[in-house]
């Protein structure tokens, strides 16, 4: 289904590459994938197709070691397209390369193994087993491939310290309070030790103010663990605080990719413009983002600030200097310079 | 508001359609020649001596079958080894082992009070001289609930897994549910004779399908992320179902296994009509020869072990619910092994020595003072005085105006008007559907020349589900209103429902005497908790904020209960009448044993004169009945269901 020229742009690198990913849900798919090439709204195609187009041609990699969110309102494809990734869910044409290694074509032993040995995946209910206590479901996974009682015990009471469950690993899943519960659901994710973290909108179902600790956790969890995740959400600014990148889909197609800066600065179109509305543009532009070409000849006063510089630690300066602030590279070679007029631009865009 | 109302919900014909029907359709008789009765007795196609032929032949022939030698004999033949060891093992067990064993585990899971009066439960069955018969109906429901849940839960496990199993087997088990559990024992009567083995086999087929809905249930229950969760790490298809499936499902499962064991007590009960024996044999001899007394004592054994072993089914399904290896308070298990080697060794030591009987001395029978009472009721009750008052009185007014004249219209009307009318129910009730296979099944009916006695028993049926509808919707009302009467009636509804069947007969005879008029009574009795439980629930359960939506209209409490309460509880309230025509089928059948007459009695008879055909006959007739009153009774409920949104 994928034309070659698109496959010679897969790099086998990548822990995770989707290539031309589609899922179709109903009987007459061609005609389906027909419509939605055409541009025929969902509504539409459902009507002359009875098909649901859930992910349309969707492709992208993730890098490793990288948090690589999914963001989309919900019945956009995002959910089915986490379980494209994992084939908890098989896409109707596409490819997904899991290390290189095609996960399509893959016979279920070999699918088996990579489930117990490379991806996790955590749930928006938590997907916990009810009749197991925590220690139990946090060893699930080290107990279906094969490991003995004691080693899967020590591993996972580890992996509950890990998450800060000290104390609760005799308790049953419904004693626990929902964010105990997704630590739960991490703890066993993690427990197998996998290279790729699939979470499917994991925070969701929790308190703000849970999910906020949670999703500090996870942040500092990463900076140990250096796992390729993959994280899918509907909250924009969730997206905007974990991911290294960020991919926007709308009905079943992948709008944009880019890191949240760029998506910011230059949204692709007026749907993804409509999100970041209301981000605090401040903390997520940098300098580079927003400078313009300096010619050198012209000299400029005052302290310079490095590209990578975020606008909120800038923003006093510039307010109260009133005037153009030099911007330098890492090296310290000036490269552009910060003007009131287009920063504003920028901040308060319309 | 008007999304909210019921009047939307499609179209219902009103009830007035049914009495214009009968006054046509009356005219109409009046118009046919002379002469055109109950259906003609010459279109009898004659399948009972059919029946009867086949059977002579295989009872003749089966010695040379392939499918007998190796198949029928060999698993009749370890069934029974099967039963007598079971018997065998628990008749060796002295009775004082059985009373305190059976208390301590009753106590471990039931608490102090529930291990008392389990053990009084058991002095009962030794004390009264019912001893061996307890015992023989205990392993006949044992042996056939451990087969059925050895069947069961692999078939359910099999419908889990694969739609096109689950398509397949729903209709079946759906009909095998509204049969009476009558019926059951008729073909198995007609392949495996009259013993022990033919009614469990009957048994383990009637309590079969709620092991198999339940297990299927359960574990297509299990929430998708669990079993995502369960695929994501790599589960064999077989761990999946080990780890993740099965011990999810075992709640449900264990909820199956108690419906079960209801089940197949109830007919191995009534099956005692083809040679199951054990306490059922008891009730149905003492009844037979006007014994009272007796059957009292033996129906309430049967009542006894029936709650017995429903409150102890049912703590296993709480058990169930709190997650595999929970264990409650109680001894710890090193004393339970010490109790058990210790009870063990009492038994051999009692064994032994041969202390095995029950000292005469301690016996007792409450049957002359039953007998006593009945002569008493009999003498007194019938009526009160000269007032029009008592028991005869109402059972002469019951007849007069209730089952006579209706029996007589449906049974020597001309039957042409009679399959019209029930054509025109069907469509009145659910629609066009159902209009051909009403009429079809009331014809072949006539064809099998059970015409009179099918219409006997209808007439019985209609007068029952009336009068328990005309009981049971008020009372439901009213418990849905008062909190206090919801929990009064509760364990008074659980009772009558865990009561076989059978043991109805037993107290409605001592009033009553023999005659329809018992069998409708104890109909009533044994079918009035579905409606008074669903007419309770169906209005509990409508929607909080559209009631206080309704009151601040200032709606009147009447007013509250008939324009949204009653409507919107419609559909649970049907399914309740429909669960109700079902058991009231089933126990008209049923007292066929006390004079009921109709196609129950004639079925009685067949089993009795080993007259399979008649038997036969009787069966298919009831199975017909059952369909269509059941098909008819659900699609009325259909019709009120209010209409699905599109998106699902």
């Amino acid at each position: 289904m994928i034309d070659s020229e698109r496959r010679s742009e897969i790099s086998s690198k990548a822990p995770i590459s989707a290539a031309g990913v589609w899922k179709v849900f109903g009987k007459r798919v061609a005609d389906a994938m027909e419509m939605a090439r055409d541009n025929v709204d969902q509504a539409s195609i459902l009507a002359g197709s009875g098909c649901v187009v859930a992910v349309q041609d969707a492709s992208f990699e993730v890098n490793r070691g990288e948090i690589f969110v999914v963001m989309g309102l919900s019945g956009s494809g995002k959910s089915t397209l986490i379980r494209c990734l994992s084939r908890l869910i098989d896409a109707t044409a596409g490819t997904v390369l899991i290390d290189g290694r095609n996960l399509g074509e893959m016979s279920d032993v070999e699918l088996r193994e990579i489930r117990r040995h490379t991806i996790s995946m955590v749930f928006q209910n938590y997907g916990l087993f009810p009749h197991r206590r925590v220690i139990d479901n946090v060893a699930f996974g080290l107990e279906v491939r094969g490991a003995e009682k004691e080693d899967r015990y020590q591993t996972a009471m580890q992996m509950i310290e890990l998450v800060g469950l000290d104390g609760w690993a005799d308790k049953y899943p419904e004693q626990l309070s929902g964010g105990m519960k997704q630590r739960v659901g991490l703890a066993r994710a993690l427990a197998v030790d996998p290279e790729i973290l699939l979470f499917d909108e994991p925070f969701s179902a929790l308190d703000p103010l849970i999910r906020r600790d949670m999703q500090d956790e996870l942040l500092s969890l990463q900076e140990r663990l250096h796992c390729t995740m993959v994280f899918i959400t509907h909250d924009f600014s969730e997206a905007l605080k974990l991911g290294d990148r960020i991919a926007i889909m709308r009905s079943g197609a992948i709008v944009q990719v880019g890191t949240p800066e760029e998506i910011v600065a230059h949204p692709a179109d007026d749907y993804v413009r409509d999100f970041t509305l209301d981000v605090p543009r401040h903390k997520v532009l940098s300098a580079g983002t927003v400078m313009a070409q300096a010619s050198s000849d012209v000299v400029l006063e005052g302290e310079p600030v490095v590209v990578s510089a975020r606008l909120e630690t800038i923003l006093p300066r510039l307010l109260t200097e009133g005037r153009p602030i030099p911007v330098v590279d890492a090296d310290g070679v000036r490269c552009g310079v910060l003007e009131p007029a287009l920063v504003s631009q920028y901040l308060w865009p319309r | 508001m008007t999304s909210l109302a019921p009047q939307s919900v499609g179209w219902r014909r009103p009830l007035g359609y049914l009495g214009l029907a009968v006054v046509l359709l009356g005219g109409l008789a009046w118009l046919l020649p002379e002469g055109i009765g109950a259906f003609p007795q010459e279109w009898d196609v004659g399948l009972g001596p059919a029946v009867n032929e086949i059977q002579q032949w295989w009872i003749s022939n089966r010695r040379d079958l392939g499918v007998y030698l190796y198949f029928f004999d060999p698993l009749s033949g370890s069934i029974d080894w099967l039963l007598r060891a079971l018997e065998n093992l628990l008749m060796a067990i002295p009775w004082y082992v059985h009373v305190v064993g059976v208390g301590m585990v009753f106590g471990r899971w039931l608490g102090r009070a529930g291990g008392l009066a389990a053990g009084a439960g058991m002095v009962y069955f030794v004390a009264l001289g019912l001893w061996e018969q307890s015992v023989q109906t205990f392993a006949l429901m044992t042996v056939g609930v451990a087969l059925a849940v050895a069947i069961g839960v692999p078939v359910g496990i099999l419908a889990a897994r694969s739609d096109r199993v689950h398509r397949g087997l729903r209709p079946v088990l759906d009909s095998m549910q509204t049969l009476p559990a009558f019926v059951y024992l008729i073909p198995v009567l007609l392949f495996f004779g009259v013993a022990r083995v033919p009614s469990l086999i009957a048994t383990v087929i009637y309590a079969l399908p709620p092991v198999i809905r339940l297990t299927n249930l359960g574990i297509r229950q299990v929430p998708t992320e669990s079993l995502e969760a369960g695929l994501m790490f790599g589960s064999t298809s077989g761990q999946l179902l080990r780890k993740v499936q099965l011990p999810q499902a075992v709640p449900s499962i264990l909820a199956g296994v108690n419906q079960t064991i209801m089940m197949a007590l109830s007919i191995v009960v009534i099956a005692a009509m083809i040679g199951a024996g054990g306490l059922g044999q008891e009730v149905l001899l003492a009844l037979r020869h006007q014994e009272v007394g007796r059957a009292v004592e033996a129906g309430m054994a049967i009542v006894l072990m029936a709650v017995m072993l429903d409150r102890f089914s049912h703590s296993l399904v709480g058990q169930g619910r709190m997650g595999g290896g929970h264990h409650g308070e109680g001894l710890p298990y090193r004393n339970w092994w010490i109790a058990g080697g210790v009870l063990a060794a009492v038994a051999i030591a009692g064994w032994t020595l041969g202390w095995t009987d029950y000292p005469t001395a301690l016996q007792f029978s409450y049957a002359a003072p039953i007998d006593g009472a009945v002569d008493w009721a009999r003498d007194n009750l019938y009526q009160l005085g000269n007032l029009p008052v008592g028991t005869g009185p109402f059972s002469d007014f019951l007849t007069t105006y209730g089952t006579r004249p209706m029996r007589l219209y449906l049974s020597e009307e001309a039957w042409p008007v009679v399959v019209l009318f029930f054509g025109f129910v069907a469509w009145w009730a659910s629609g066009k559907k159902l209009v051909l296979g009403s009429v079809v099944g009331t014809v072949v009916i006539g064809l099998l020349g059970m015409w009179t006695l099918t219409m006997d028993t209808l007439s019985q049926t209609v007068v029952a589900v009336l009068m328990a509808i005309v009981i049971g919707l008020p009372l439901g009302v009213a418990a849905s209103r008062r909190d206090w009467l919801e929990r009064g009636m509760r364990p008074v509804l659980d009772t009558l429902q865990t009561i076989p069947s059978f043991c109805f007969l037993v107290p409605v005879v001592i009033l009553f005497n023999v005659g329809r008029i018992p069998g409708i009574i104890a109909s009533v009795l044994y079918a009035i908790p579905p409606v008074i439980r669903l007419t309770n629930l169906g209005i509990r359960s409508v929607d909080k904020e559209i009631v206080e939506a309704s009151e601040s209209f200032g709606v009147t409490r009447r007013q509250k209960l008939w324009k949204i309460q009653l409507p919107l509880a419609m559909p649970t309230v049907l399914a309740g009448i429909n669960q109700t025509v079902m058991l009231v089928l089933a126990m008209v059948v049923i007292a066929g044993l006390v004079g009921g007459a109709g196609l129950g009695l004639e079925a009685v008879k067949g089993l009795a004169r080993s007259d399979t055909g008649l038997g036969f006959e009787a069966g298919a007739s009831i199975v017909i009945l059952a369909m269509i009153l059941d098909r008819i009774t659900q699609g009325w409920a259909a019709r009120f269901q209010p209409p699905s949104s599109e998106g699902d």
